[in-house]
């Protein structure tokens, strides 16, 4: 088992230096890349800021709290950005060129080449913008202790969570000519999560939560981070990281009896 | 030459790039719709939903001069508004600049310019329809709840939309020529996109925003993306013709950088592949 973590760790270091490396060939595009996320990480904190300078509360929330609320999801869309994203939009691609046969053949985990292979170093740098800004908001809302231990977790949970989902849904590429649809559809799922769950109707909620539950990805560990003596926000997250990991290894396999290989 | 010349000359070259542009759209319909509508649908949802909790137990309240009930038109108006402005394709003229692909609009006697904004025209068409029955059905079912705008101010309205869209379109060209000195720009199309999004009006109206932004803004060509179309829509058309200045101002702006840009860019050019 050390043997193993060992080795994914070394391939890991592999692949987060060749993607380091091929930042640097476009310096421009790198310095860019941490610009986009910061005007949409600003635009997006100044978006709640200027609202609340006109009402009270949105839902049970105050100011402070949107606003921890917006940080911890937004430090969340960092780490996915940095050692996710790339990947979902190369991995339709791979499945249509036949290029997926390369990560197959390998004696590592097909999901683990498909998905980890590229790493964004430049949003790496952001965590200066979005770990300030969760601290600060933090601090605002007056965590418990509890809760700042907890923190580093919550978010880590969310981002299994989110990526655990986004995965899942990433396995609808094996049956698509193009499968670039299902990355809209995830984009899209991710702009739904950036919001608290009590901001949505009933019906949408309880969809969003318990069917593909998107809206657990920030609002579960914000929950409980705001109110610890409530872990049950936490034990859903849990559950469903864990069903959501069965499933995507459930429609991986099913998805790789469609997948036709290279050429065709 | 005579205008009737340059009609015969120019509209079955633009016509045949339209007929072309809406067969590649349709051929990926699900990801069109994917991409193109969805973003919008669900952006309405988010807000319809946000601004419904703002309100909730108080509708009639006043937030930043806006019942619930002329907040949810505004954004409707804004969805529509947005359909018909947020056509770019920039990616696509950096991506044939790197990959030497712009060679042949050199030798065509079609410019590529002309090539983009024939696409661009198509897919305004295209979301047009989307808008028009979009339209049509929520005022089937929302009949006395929406009020449906004169027919002037519609065609004001729809003069301020399709200005801004034109800008658009200037400014997404002009985003892709700056692939004659960097590889990507994808990321500038995106940064530019989340700064009309928010300098627009699209989330929270601009009338919640402070004053001296409200009055910076007046000189930019954002809030004719969705705030003035939308108010104008709404039955307000205060500010319209100094919008329409500036609109004009700013179209004019980029479209002769735009030439210069691409003048300077094609002297970088190395036509990869040839």
């Amino acid at each position: 088992m050390g043997s193993r973590i060992k080795q994914y760790l070394s391939i890991y270091g592999s692949f987060f230096s060749t993607s380091f490396s091929a930042a640097m060939s476009f310096r421009g595009h790198f310095v860019l890349l941490i610009l986009m996320d910061l005007v949409f990480y600003y635009t997006h904190l100044v978006s709640i800021d200027i609202l609340y300078d006109h009402i009270q509360t949105i839902g049970i929330w105050d100011r402070q709290q949107l606003l921890f609320f917006a940080s911890v999801m937004l430090a969340i869309n960092q780490i996915s950005m940095t050692l996710v994203s790339e990947n979902y939009w190369i991995f339709p691609l791979s499945i249509r060129t036949g290029e997926l046969d390369f990560s197959l053949i390998k004696p590592v985990n097909a999901v683990f080449l498909s998905f980890f292979r590229i790493i964004r170093p430049g949003s790496l740098i952001n965590v200066c913008f979005t770990g300030p800004a969760v601290v600060y908001f933090g601090l605002q809302v007056g965590l418990s202790p509890l809760a700042w231990v907890c923190l580093p977790f919550a978010v880590v949970g969310g981002f299994l969570l989110q990526n655990a989902i986004e995965m899942f849904l990433s396995c609808a590429m094996f049956w698509m000519m193009d499968g670039t649809g299902i990355n809209f559809i995830r984009v899209e799922l991710q702009q739904l999560a950036r919001w608290p769950d009590f901001v949505y109707p009933r019906l949408l909620r309880s969809s969003l939560t318990l069917v593909l539950p998107v809206l657990l990805i920030g609002s579960g560990p914000v929950r409980f981070l705001l109110d610890p003596t409530d872990g049950w926000p936490l034990v859903w997250l849990v559950g469903f990281l864990g069903l959501f990991w069965l499933l995507l290894g459930f429609f991986w396999r099913l998805g790789l009896k469609a997948y036709e290989s290279a050429s065709s | 030459m005579n205008p009737k010349a340059l009609w015969s000359l120019y509209l079955p070259k633009w016509g045949a790039t339209m007929q072309v542009a809406w067969s590649n759209l349709l051929v990926y319909r699900l990801n069109f719709l994917l991409s193109a509508i969805a973003p919008l649908v669900v952006f309405l949802v988010v807000k319809l939903s946000l601004w419904y909790r703002v309100y909730e137990g108080a509708p009639s309240a006043l937030v930043g001069g806006f019942t619930f009930s002329q907040m949810a038109t505004y954004h409707l108006w804004v969805f529509l508004t947005s359909l018909l402005v947020f056509n770019g394709n920039a990616t696509k003229i950096s991506e044939d600049i790197r990959m030497g692909k712009i060679t042949s609009y050199l030798i065509y006697p079609f410019s590529l310019w002309e090539f983009h904004g024939a696409t661009f025209l198509a897919r305004t068409l295209v979301q047009l329809g989307i808008a028009a029955t979009t339209l049509t059905g929520v005022w089937a079912f929302l009949s006395g709840q929406v009020h449906f705008p004169e027919p002037h101010t519609l065609a004001l309205g729809l003069l301020l939309t399709l200005m801004a869209a034109g800008f658009w379109f200037w400014a997404n060209y002009l985003v892709g020529l700056i692939g004659f000195w960097m590889e990507e720009t994808w990321t500038l199309m995106v940064m530019l996109q989340i700064l009309a999004y928010f300098l627009s009006g699209s989330l929270i109206p601009l009338s919640f925003y402070p004053p001296w932004l409200q009055g910076l803004l007046n000189y930019t060509p954002f809030p004719a993306i969705a705030y003035l179309p939308a108010r104008v829509l709404m039955g307000e058309s205060a500010g319209v013709i100094q919008a329409l200045w500036v609109l004009g101002f700013w179209n004019l702006g980029a479209a002769l950088l735009a030439q210069l840009v691409w003048k300077k860019g094609l002297r970088l050019y190395t036509a990869a592949g040839m």
